[in-house]
């Protein structure tokens, strides 16, 4: 299941809704939200904190249950997945990269990253391993533990990870959020290049417009919409972008963390 | 700040609560133990008070104690004849000559007995009420001649015994039968004895085998005269062959003697308790250790804030002694439940401790909260001290990742030395000839090699968990990898979890093995000295009536007979020194019987008339040889020189014949008249089928429910299953540590996944299924649980070994190692894991993801 058809979505959503509480104090996260993730392609979503973005990832991922709408990753719709499925949908067909504690303290470097496939039982296929830790350049760091990595180290591990199984999607929330610019843009460079080299999707959660340059389409997200998309972004189309998003009144986006 | 530890406290309630759960639990053993035994202490102390007369005359006796029902013809009397002489000292109001002799049986007519055979005596007493009687008639009529009996109400119910009933009582002199004609009932607690009153005619003849004599007189003084003046009046008038005692004095002596044993049961029921509290105290240093290191940050938030180091250290202190004082007060509550348990259970066991008020002296009160709050403030002091070491840099740094710990370095030295020692100890108190001083060895041995062990259990984690848990990534795949690791994450915590664990399973581990050693050495021992086809014996090895080996003699089948006796007396040296002992009487034919190593001489010529056998390690201190004269004072007060026919090599194997003199049945008597067989061996006749001779004696002895018919394979099932019934009484009471050590691997166990909460949702967002992750958990659990069992069996080997070879110049010379008992352990161990993992498990499966990963 590695690189797919380009033509089709990897995953898609379609009047995703999401309220949190109800009665007066509910709160909408996400408001019937349509969206298509091509496959092959490097996607951003951004937008002002509460905006969303997290709410959207994770119920794409199938780590979180939407109150309305219909989510599908691939030819499968996950409303009706009880948790043993969603949690093998999870195992085998998605990658997560956190924003932190991505990685398992006890395990070394390549236990983490063979990780979800050990759970599943399945047998590494050792030549794909190999091309991805090279890759990512972590060939000296294997017999490591979290503890002795850097933290652009760190992720870069929980990238490999990512891609180790070959899952149709790969989702990264705020991947450089703890980073230092350098190893920051490193990570990025890694997930652009697991798009270009190695045919997979990522969907990245930012409000970096830097980071999102690294990406084939940005989604911006306000008040639980998409309000706006850009292709082939920059740094500077985006930063435009958002400001004008300001003067509209939204909310303000910059560098708040979630 | 005070405010905030009490905050915190409440915050942290629901991750005390199994080390409060730890302290309720020790505090309650010790307390219902203390209240237990005094109420026992002082219902008796009321019991023996009300019902000594209030002087009272009995023979004196330098060997034989009185009523000493395991030993026949002990009973020393007082003649008749003695009544009118004190009756005349002045201010004697009344005078009562006292049968009362223990150790008689009471059936039915289907000869099944009535009251516990070797449990509460069967007393007979002769029915002459003093003024003060403890019991009254409350049914029927008194007993009047032979044949009629009265007997206590509480035994009455237990067997619904009614008027006119037909019974039969076995005393001594033989079984006679009787009706019953009236109830007696205690006026204050029966202490579970079961009570036979005939009139004094037939006590006199029928237990004490002689008209005329009495076991005591009993005197009631006039009003206005002290106990102690009577006493001093009566005792000249008696002279020196008699006691004269106060009720004050008999009932001291009765509370001595009753007191020393319960004092052995409450050291016992301490000494389980103390185990306990040991264990908790691991329990709470692991949780205060763990709150401490969940709570860094907020403690270097408070240190920031401008607390002292001082403040901080107090306020987790006071969080303990606050756990310790909630604790101490629900332990003394379940004290007082588990205490009167206790008492209900006795009752129902036949010692009914009647309108006694629950004894709660202060010093169980102070006991308790002593011991509850010091555990508690001691075990949390190590964790309360590194808190107050927490930097105020801690609130601004991440939370640390556990499994870094300070260097282990001091504790590898400490541990090793301690241990060192430790085995040095107990290799000397193997070796040791000087049995105290062994003894000494052993105990220094057993604590320092525990201490020794816990403080190197960090050290030994890694590589004994590595080698339990070795296979676990094979066969559980990551599941297996990640258990074993969270298992060596924090070796500190884990091994303070499994020593827990560890010091139960060592007593039960060393405690088997001298058990199954003790066993197996009587076995041999029986195989090497026991040549009889059968014995016939009371299950308690007390004496029994004549009749029991007439009727042996009698029966077909049986070829040989050889009845034996125990009577006290006292081997005398030339210089006059005695030497206490069993005086031991045979009938012909012992050496056909039972196989006996001869140094000089036989068996038939040490117990022909006028001759006794004796064994050679007396014989060599003495200088004596065959043909030597031996004086021998008897329990009737008789001192008689016999003729040395035989000298054995003196065994010191259990159940081998030590130093004790072996003379004929005949010489015996001739000191001891009331000797009584307590053991007849049995060889059957040529020819004669053993088993069908064995069903011939059990049908003819029916009606002596006393006695049992056993052979050789009965007989070392008998001992095996007295030991077993000891060591599983032991298993009992260490049950209450082991409990408190599954709580705190449970305990470990919920902090860990409360501490790993985050990493948990890690794994089930990348695709760790809710039954992968409980089953993740449980190994984990079960990997400390073996870590534990492992080091106990260990331990427990080590201590087993040591008892063994130090009690083998005792006789303890076989050694067994009781698999099945240490299979059970290793298995009961895993299974101690799961069932720690049940909560725990549930508790981080039930995690949500999202929740878990946004988990600060
Ligand atoms: N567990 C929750 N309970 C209640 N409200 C929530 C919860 N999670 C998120 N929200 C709300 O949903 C909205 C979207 O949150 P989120 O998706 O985390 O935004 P973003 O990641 O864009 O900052 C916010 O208003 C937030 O307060
Ligand atoms: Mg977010």
């Amino acid at each position: 299941m590695a690189a797919q058809d380009r033509s089709a979505p990897a995953a898609r959503a379609v009047g995703l809704s999401k309220a949190y509480g109800s009665g007066d104090t509910a709160v909408l996260a996400l408001d019937r939200v349509d969206v298509e993730i091509d496959a092959g392609r490097f996607t951003a979503i951004m937008g002002p904190s509460g905006s969303g973005k997290s709410t959207l990832m994770h119920c794409l991922a199938g780590l979180d249950k939407p109150t309305g709408g219909e989510v599908w990753v691939g030819d499968t719709e996950l409303s009706r997945l009880g948790d043993k499925q969603l949690t093998r949908l999870r195992r085998d067909r998605i990658g997560f990269v956190f924003q932190a504690f991505n990685l398992l303290p006890t395990l070394t470097a390549e236990e983490n990253i063979t990780l979800p496939g050990d759970i599943a039982g399945r047998k590494a296929d050792a030549g794909w391993l190999a091309q991805v830790v090279e890759t990512l350049g972590l060939q000296d760091r294997l017999r490591h533990r979290p503890h002795e990595l850097s933290g652009g180290q760190q992720q870069r591990v929980a990238v490999a990870r990512a891609l180790a199984a070959r899952p149709q999607l790969i989702f990264a929330d705020e991947p450089t959020g703890n980073l230092d610019s350098r190893s920051g843009a490193e990570v990025l460079g890694f997930l652009r290049r697991s798009v270009d080299e190695l045919g997979q999707t990522v969907v990245m959660v930012t409000h970096d417009p830097n980071a999102a340059s690294f990406a084939d389409l940005v989604l911006f997200l306000a008040d639980g919409r998409i309000v706006d998309r850009l292709m082939g972004p920059t740094a500077d189309t985006v930063l435009e972008r958002m400001r004008r998003f300001d003067s509209r009144g939204a909310k303000p986006t910059t560098a708040t963390t979630d | 700040m005070l405010k905030a530890t009490f905050r915190s406290f409440l915050a942290h309630k629901g991750r005390l609560a199994l080390s409060m759960l730890a302290v309720l639990l020790s505090v309650a053993f010790v307390a219902g133990t203390l209240m237990f035994t005094d109420t026992i202490g002082s219902t008796f102390d009321e019991l023996f008070r009300s019902t000594s007369p209030d002087v009272s005359v009995t023979a004196h006796n330098d060997v034989a104690g009185r009523n000493d029902q395991n030993f026949s013809g002990t009973v020393p009397t007082v003649p008749e004849s003695l009544i009118p002489t004190v009756r005349q000292v002045p201010g004697v109001a009344s005078v009562v000559g006292r049968v009362q002799l223990a150790g008689i049986v009471l059936t039915d007519a289907n000869n099944k007995s009535i009251g516990a055979i070797g449990g509460a005596p069967t007393i007979g007493i002769n029915w002459d009420l003093r003024p003060n009687s403890p019991v009254d008639l409350t049914s029927g009529s008194a007993p009047h001649g032979d044949g009629q009996v009265v007997v206590d109400a509480d035994t009455v119910h237990k067997h619904h015994l009614v008027l006119g009933q037909q019974l039969h009582v076995i005393a001594a002199t033989g079984g006679f039968p009787v009706t019953l004609t009236g109830i007696a009932t205690f006026n204050t607690t029966n202490p579970g004895a079961t009570l036979v009153f005939l009139d004094t005619p037939t006590a006199q003849t029928r237990l004490l085998g002689h008209a005329g004599v009495f076991t005591s007189i009993d005197l009631t003084a006039d009003k206005g005269v002290t106990h102690e003046q009577l006493r001093d009046r009566v005792a000249p008038v008696v002279g020196s062959a008699y006691d004269v005692k106060t009720a004050e004095q008999t009932a001291k002596d009765a509370a001595q003697t009753l007191g020393a044993f319960l004092s052995v049961i409450k050291d016992a029921l301490l000494g389980f308790a103390g185990i306990a509290v040991l264990v908790g105290v691991s329990l709470i240093l692991n949780t205060f250790s763990m709150l401490v290191a969940q709570r860094t940050r907020e403690l270097g938030l408070m240190r920031a804030l401008g607390a002292s180091r001082e403040q901080v250290n107090r306020s987790v202190l006071v969080e303990a002694a606050l756990l310790g004082l909630v604790g101490s007060t629900l332990g003394l509550l379940l004290g007082v439940a588990l205490a009167l348990g206790l008492i209900k259970l006795i009752a129902a066991g036949g010692m009914v401790l009647k309108g006694s008020q629950l004894a709660v002296h202060w010093p169980t009160i102070v006991a308790a909260y002593a011991v509850g709050i010091i555990v508690t403030t001691v075990s949390a002091y190590l964790p309360a001290r590194r808190a107050s070491r927490i930097s105020p840099m801690a609130a601004l740094r991440e939370a640390d990742t556990p499994g870094r710990g300070a260097p282990l370095r001091v504790r590898a030295v400490v541990g090793l030395v301690v241990l060192a020692v430790a085995t040095g100890a107990l290799v000397g108190a193997a070796t040791d000839k000087n049995l105290g001083q062994a003894g000494l060895l052993l105990g220094a041995g057993v604590l320092l090699s525990l201490v020794g062990l816990i403080v190197v259990g960090p050290l030994l984690a890694r590589p004994v968990i590595r080698a339990i848990g070795g296979w676990f990534p094979r066969v559980f795949g990551p599941v297996g990898t990640l258990s074993q690791r969270n298992a060596l994450r924090n070796p500190r915590r884990t091994s303070a979890t499994a020593s827990a664990l560890m010091i139960g399973l060592a007593l039960v581990a060393s405690l088997s093995i001298v058990g199954s050693s003790l066993a197996a050495s009587f076995d041999a021992q029986i195989d090497k000295t026991i040549g009889a086809d059968l014995i016939v014996q009371n299950s308690t090895g007390l004496p029994f009536p004549n009749e029991v080996g007439d009727t042996v003699e009698a029966t077909p089948g049986v070829g040989l007979a050889v009845r034996g006796q125990g009577t006290r007396g006292a081997l005398v040296a030339a210089d006059g020194t005695q030497q206490k002992t069993v005086v031991v009487g045979t009938s012909p034919g012992l050496e056909k019987v039972v196989r006996i190593e001869m140094r000089a001489g036989t068996v038939a010529a040490g117990t022909a008339p006028g001759h006794v056998m004796i064994g050679s390690n007396y014989a060599d201190a003495h200088g004596l040889h065959l043909g030597s004269p031996v004086n021998i004072l008897f329990q009737s007060g008789q001192t008689g020189t016999l003729t040395v026919g035989g000298i054995d090599v003196t065994d010191t194997n259990p159940g081998g014949l030590g130093d004790e003199p072996v003379l004929a049945t005949s010489t015996l008597r001739q000191y001891v008249p009331g000797a009584l067989d307590d053991i007849v061996f049995v060889n059957v006749a040529p020819g004669a089928d053993k088993a069908q001779v064995k069903s011939a004696l059990t049908t003819a002895l029916a009606k002596d429910p006393q006695v049992q018919v056993r052979d050789q394979t009965d007989y070392k099932k008998l001992i095996r299953g007295q030991i077993d019934l000891l060591l599983n009484l032991v298993y009992g009471l260490l049950a209450l540590a082991i409990i408190i050590a599954i709580l705190g691997v449970v305990n470990t166990l919920a902090l860990s996944v409360i501490e790993r909460t985050r990493e948990i949702g890690l794994l089930r967002a990348i695709g760790l299924g809710r039954a992968q992750l409980r089953r993740m958990v449980r190994l984990e659990a079960v990997v400390i649980s073996l870590f534990g069992a492992v080091l106990g069996l260990g331990l427990g080997l080590g201590w087993g070994l040591t008892a063994q070879r130090l009690l083998a110049a005792k006789g303890l010379q076989a050694l067994a190692i009781p698999w099945a008992t240490i299979i059970a352990v290793v298995v009961g161990a895993a299974v101690v894991g799961l069932l720690a993992a049940l909560g725990p498990a549930l508790r981080a499966s039930r995690l949500d993801v999202l929740d878990a990963i946004a988990h600060e």
